[in-house]
């Protein structure tokens, strides 16, 4: 026994002399380096070969983080955060922003000559601006709009929708396109859409979480509820999309329901609610042979946004040439890049004028881009509401939607019920917080909702 | 005489103590005690400058808490699994401990599921549960359709169900008819006997089924004990500290346990029916900062751990002497 | 003990029927490894037409290698310290009567019910001050104090009779003798099933090498994995196709250390 022990350690010792002498040298001699906290995956990697590429000084690399903020949290408090943070909503940005995180670069940015107000797509700036400081520098942009399957509608002899159609012409087609086995079995769905995409409907409906001042939570007026009560439609009624209990389990792990990109992928779903950076999957599978048109709404047209922005960490000694990345970002090789890669579509409106971006070269068949374009100029993000942390309320609200979705709730009583909760977490947070009361005191004249 | 024997054997237990005692110093006591200290703050990692000391108020709000109670019911569900489990994983062993030609070969193929990362086997269950796809309904599907009752049953939706073999109330501590079932939770639960049954327990009792003393097993079927009498005889109470082990720590992980499925394949939901306390203290402390909170949540889930243990170490130790 | 055909039979159809419950899953896992993007989604287990070119695949997109060997490395690392320390301070506890034994006993146990997730935040400050971060270093020594392992060797020591220490420690050993001639072989087993236990744990892990780690050098397999998951998508082929290689090595290991927890089976009841 002994001897093993002995041995093993011998071994081990070796070992560890081997794993230290192959590690890749840090950092070339005279290069400083860059840390970003985003997505491992290979569109990232592009992006950081081209910025070391236009910046020889420089070496990027990549902290992989995939979903949530604990690790830039976690790192940060112990003081060695990394220099660059992507943020994926408005709620992510106050959060860096309120705990210090986040680096005024609005002086930076001026002079530079990036004007993140006119340049930048409107919808990306609630991820990027508080209170008329600028943090961050948007990443990339996206929207939704609905994906069509050209074969599926070829196999039913269907005519392919080519504009935008109101909600009940798409339904009329939705169900057209849905077909089922002699058993009742699901064989194409007339529609895909993931469930965590309500803000899309709701903004269309004419809904919002909060009020104007994020004082009190709106989520249980009758536009949200017509809202919620037509995407239970779309499952219950109409029966155009998979039964609410398929979404949950194909959608992914961090809830961007890649499952549904590979549902619709394999042809299992005529049409689709998503983003341009589908395509990211969709360029993998073969013979698709993909259209799209700008999404249906109801009341307001306004599609829901996503995309990304990065901030730089105040407390990084190498904050200054951080800015060089920010910088980057806002350049026409970067949103090249990000338009060749379909990673959504450049953040910065000029970017995505012209032919080079309608019809890309290296992609002849994707001859719709300029629909996610068009539909940029309608994106909409809800603001967060500073009065309330917003992993809180997304939870109350994601618990809301559930219940819609497994048909055990109607949409009136879950959505009245996710707004008492969420006004009660308002009024809990201003108890803990004087700073927020007084605040809030301020623009309400009262001392909770 | 009796004292220097004393300090003897003080001073050779503490020198063998002392590398785990050391690490476990810095990496245990120092973190624990640092969080018994921020249970008492209301330490938020959004704005760590207001801080300040609130003695035990987030204890008093997290009793009162109908959340808290719900997911702690929900992690008590989870146990459900687990007299399966151990017994299943006893049995395996007993079944192995023969010399059979090819029981290295079953072995590892039982053993299977601990190798692969959790992240994986994760994944993979959640593609098998797929309501409409998955190969366990299809499989179901032909089994309903083979027996006929094709139409007057459906396979359970798995991990999108709230339901639950107990018709537990979805969002509050309670019963509610319409949610019984089988739902999100006991798909968690399969798939934990799963994992857990030709694992690391079966392995402890293939260790522990050495100490038996065959001839004693002999001796009791020669003098005509059947089969169950020498199990429950000999076999069992041999056991007995292996199984106090694997009750313990079954005990002690399926307490803490849930945080991964949920992180992977639930989000904590349907309705947060498969969040569990431990799933909770994650997502207020790294999602909604409130690392006090989160804190003193986790006291109160230690001392339950601790008080449930404290029974079983009092329950399992008079089993072991009567054995 | 000898069973007739007919049971050995039974017992041979039994542990074929439960083997195959437990690989099911798994050949659906290697057939999806197998399938182009497109067909991951579909109910067909297997692929209309086989695609091996995911395994290369897997090497082409990311240094998978080098996060192999990583985890192999801090994994063995981890099981070497774990079942040092453990098997010491069960050695203390088990076979050594002293002062406050089993108040400090408790106390170790007490300490295995902490959720982990509210250590990590101190622990991780530590690692910054102790310059660990970003080392192997930081992935190792902290978890190579297991009470979990001090309480599973002091099971087994138990098993043997105290007069097997007194006889020896007549014949004039010292302590440090009786520990590995008397004490580890009855803990054999045990330290197997530890060492088994502590590898599959650690080569697993996910969360505490996703916050300590930067640089490319010394990712781990589960964080490399996240590669193929992402918020652009799941390349569940690829993924798939990764997770069977990972299996390999601590299947590997497991059959290796197999053959002595067999022998470890046969000896033992004969020591006893």
């Amino acid at each position: 026994m002994r001897i093993i022990f002995s041995v093993s350690f011998l071994v081990l010792i070796l070992w560890t002399a081997i794993m230290l002498s192959t590690q890749s040298k840090p950092i070339e001699t005279g290069k400083q380096p860059l840390v970003w906290t985003s997505d491992d995956n290979p569109l990232r990697k592009e992006q950081i070969d081209l910025f070391n590429k236009l910046h020889p000084d420089l070496s990027l690399k990549l902290d992989p983080v995939n979903q949530g903020m604990e690790k830039v949290i976690v790192q940060s408090l112990a003081g060695v955060g990394p220099d660059l943070i992507d943020c994926r909503d408005a709620a992510q940005l106050s959060a860096y922003v309120d705990s210090g995180i986040a680096w005024d670069v609005t002086d930076q940015l001026k002079a530079s000559g990036i004007n993140l107000e006119s340049d930048a797509w409107k919808c990306m700036l609630p991820m990027t601006t508080r209170n008329g400081r600028d943090y961050a520098v948007p990443t990339n942009s996206a929207v939704n709009a609905i994906w069509i399957n050209k074969a599926t509608f070829e196999e039913e002899g269907v005519p392919i929708p080519t504009g935008p159609l109101t909600w009940e012409e798409f339904i009329k087609v939705a169900e057209r396109m849905t077909k089922r086995d002699a058993k009742g079995k699901p064989i194409r769905f007339g529609f895909l859409m993931d469930w965590w995409n309500w803000p899309h409907f709701f903004f269309g409906f004419g809904g919002r979480v909060y009020n104007e001042d994020g004082t009190k939570c709106t989520i249980d007026s009758e536009e949200s509820i017509a809202a919620l009560t037509f995407m239970h439609d779309l499952v219950y009624k109409y029966k155009v999309c998979p039964s609410a209990v398929d979404e949950a389990s194909m959608s992914s792990a961090g809830g961007w329901g890649s499952g549904t990109i590979n549902l619709f992928g394999s042809g299992r779903g005529a049409m689709a609610l998503g983003g341009r950076w589908w395509l990211a999957n969709l360029r993998q599978i073969p013979d698709l042979n993909l259209s799209a048109i700008e999404s249906p709404y109801a009341k307001e047209r306004l599609f829901s946004r996503a995309g990304r922005t990065t901030i730089i960490n105040s407390a990084s000694p190498r904050r200054e040439l951080a800015l060089k990345f920010l910088i980057y970002l806002a350049s026409p090789e970067y949103a090249n890049l990000v338009n060749d890669q379909a990673d959504g579509i450049a953040a910065f409106k000029k970017y995505t004028e012209g032919s080079r971006f309608d019809t890309n070269p290296k992609y002849p068949n994707e001859d719709y881009n300029a629909v996610w374009r068009d539909a940029t100029e309608f994106a909409y993000g809800n603001p967060d509401s500073p009065f309330v942390n917003s992993a809180r309320v997304q939870r109350i609200i994601d618990k809301a939607i559930d219940l819609v979705r497994i048909d055990a709730q109607s949409p009136r009583v879950a959505l009245t019920n996710a707004a008492k909760e969420i006004n009660l977490a308002i009024k809990e947070n201003l108890a803990e917080r004087p700073d927020l009361a007084k605040k809030y005191k301020e623009v309400t004249g009262a001392e909770s909702p | 005489m009796k004292g220097t024997r004393k300090r003897h054997e003080l001073t050779v237990a503490l020198a063998f103590l002392a590398p785990n005692l050391i690490g476990f110093g810095v990496f245990t006591c120092f973190p624990v005690l640092y969080s018994f200290f921020a249970s008492l703050s209301n330490w938020n990692l959004q704005n760590p400058n207001q801080t300040s000391f609130v003695g035990f108020r987030n204890y008093a709000v997290l009793l009162q808490d109908p959340q808290f109670w719900t997911y702690l019911i929900n992690t008590g569900y989870f146990f459900l699994g687990l007299p399966f489990a151990i017994m299943g994983s006893l049995w395996l062993a007993i079944l192995l401990n023969r010399k059979l030609s090819l029981g290295t070969a079953y072995r590892t193929l039982l053993y299977i599921p601990s190798f692969t990362s959790g992240v994986a086997i994760m994944i993979l269950w959640k593609s098998l549960y797929n309501p409409d796809y998955g190969p366990i309904n299809e499989t179901l599907r032909h089994f309903i359709d083979f027996i006929g009752l094709n139409g007057q049953i459906t396979p359970p939706q798995w991990l999108s169900s709230t339901k639950n073999v107990f018709g537990l109330e979805i969002d509050k501590p309670g019963i509610n008819p319409t949610q019984f079932g089988i739902g999100a939770r006991d798909a968690l639960i399969y798939m934990g006997i799963w994992t857990a049954i030709g694992g690391n327990n079966m392995l402890l009792y293939l260790a522990a089924l050495t100490n038996v003393p065959e001839e004693l097993v002999e001796a009791t079927q020669i003098d005509g004990a059947s089969r169950w009498q020498s199990f429950l005889h000999v076999i069992w109470p041999t056991l007995a500290p292996t199984t106090f082990f694997i009750v313990i720590m079954s005990i002690i992980g399926g307490m803490q346990g849930g945080f991964e499925q949920a992180k992977v394949m639930t989000n904590g939901g349907p309705a947060g029916t498969t969040t569990t306390v431990a799933y909770h203290i994650y997502t207020k402390a790294f999602e909604e900062f409130q690392v006090g909170y989160a804190s003193a949540i986790a006291w109160v889930l230690f001392a339950i751990v601790f008080g449930l243990s404290l029974f079983t170490w009092k329950f399992g130790n008079r089993a072991g002497e009567n054995g | 003990m000898k069973d007739s055909i007919g049971k050995r039979f039974a017992i041979y159809a039994l542990l074929t029927a439960l083997s195959l419950l437990t690989l099911a899953p798994f050949v659906w896992m290697v057939a999806t490894s197998l399938k182009p993007l497109g067909e991951v989604e579909s109910s067909q287990l297997l692929p209309k037409l086989a695609q091996p070119d995911n395994y290369p695949q897997v090497f082409k997109q990311i240094n998978f290698a080098r996060y192999y060997a990583n985890s192999i490395f801090v994994a063995a690392w981890v099981t070497f310290l774990t079942c040092l320390t453990s098997s010491m301070a069960a050695y203390a506890f088990a076979r050594r009567i002293w002062p406050g034994r089993d108040l400090v006993f408790k106390l170790y146990l007490a300490t295995l019910m902490i959720p982990g997730v509210v250590t990590m935040i101190p622990n991780f400050a530590l690692m910054v001050k102790l310059g660990l971060l970003d080392s192997y270093a930081g992935l190792i020594i902290p978890a190579s104090f297991s009470a979990f392992g001090t309480f599973l060797l002091r099971q087994f020591m138990l098993t043997i009779p105290m007069a097997l220490d007194e006889a020896a420690m007549i014949d004039g050993a010292t302590p440090w003798q009786i520990f590995w001639n008397v004490a580890m072989p009855a803990a054999r087993g045990g330290l197997i099933a530890l060492a088994v236990f502590t590898f599959m744990g650690n080569y697993g892990s996910f969360f505490w090498p996703l916050i300590l780690i930067k640089s490319e050098g010394l990712r781990t397999l589960p964080i490399g994995l996240m590669y193929f998951d992402t918020m652009y998508g799941r390349a569940t082929h690829l993924l798939m196709a990764a997770s069977v290689m990972s299996i390999i090595p601590p299947a590997l290991l497991f059959i290796l250390l197999q053959k002595h927890l067999v022998r470890g089976i046969q000896l033992g009841a004969v020591k006893g």
